[in-house]
């Protein structure tokens, strides 16, 4: 199960260095869909462990959260591109400035 | 299932690699859909074909098409050449290896709990795991199935909304 458990800290630390270097909105977004799949794997590795079911059950709502997320934010960020022509982010600075 | 767990692993870590590096979000969004692809495998190792076969479904299917589209509706060659400062790549690296090493630290320290609950390898063999899975969703976790499906219609009007082009 350590194995398992090491594989998903390491992807999810690889979209947490994603989430904060990368300036692209959708890139960022894809960032945190990695993160979403450590934890999954995770949950699963030790539901599988423990010879329980709860986790897979909660892998399955993490799913839907995932795809509600998928749509907001796919659709901030054509709305965010249609008001600056680009993604950007450094480019949302109205409250900055 | 050493040997897979091998080639699963080293697929999911490059391909995560690769959607953090490469410069063209297609490219990104591409390695992302074999990431997914590897994490299913890692399902199916756990005996759980049933979620592998959700990953490639909803995630490989549904949510990567919808970010392909919409990286298709943004004009690619404006998009492409978003680059980021170099003490932004240093902070971000320093943040994330410390991160790292927080939570190896925790799974090498914690202690290993023995095994509690009745779903072994052989019961999910003799029963489907698909089945487990629906008499679960339908019976102790229906309140959360349907607060689900009410999430994903406010979902819906939510992303109506912003891909509107008058508010």
């Amino acid at each position: 199960m350590n194995d398992y458990l090491i594989v998903a800290s390491i992807i999810f630390c690889i979209g947490a260095l994603g989430g904060i270097v990368r300036k692209n909105l959708i890139v960022i977004f894809m960032s945190l869909e990695l993160m979403f799949n450590a934890a999954n794997l995770g949950f699963v590795a030790v539901s599988n462990r423990l010879n329980l079911i709860s986790g897979d059950i909660f892998v399955i709502f993490v799913i839907v959260v995932a795809a509600a997320e998928a749509a907001i934010a796919l659709g901030i960020a054509i709305a965010f591109y249609r008001e600056k022509g680009t993604v950007d982010i450094d480019k949302a600075n109205e409250l900055k400035n | 299932m050493e040997a897979l767990f091998y080639v699963f692993s080293f697929i999911a870590i490059f391909s995560a690699l690769m959607v953090v590096t490469m410069r063209n979000p297609l490219t990104s969004a591409l390695y992302l859909v074999l990431c997914f692809f590897a994490l299913a495998g890692f399902y199916v190792i756990l005996d759980m074909q049933f979620l592998a076969a959700m990953q490639i479904l909803v995630y490989a299917g549904a949510i990567m098409v919808l970010v392909v589209l919409v990286i298709m509706l943004l004009n690619i060659s404006r998009i492409k050449n978003i680059r980021s400062d170099l003490h932004q790549k240093i902070i971000g690296g320093l943040i994330s290896l410390i991160l790292f090493a927080e939570i190896v630290l925790y799974v090498i320290n914690g202690a290993q709990k023995k095994p509690t609950g009745i779903f072994t390898h052989t019961l999910i063999k003799k029963i489907g795991n698909t089945q487990i899975v629906g008499e679960f969703l339908f019976t102790e976790y229906m309140l959360p199935f349907e607060i689900a499906s009410i999430l994903l219609f406010v979902a819906i009007i939510g992303a109506y909304l912003f891909a509107k082009k008058k508010y």
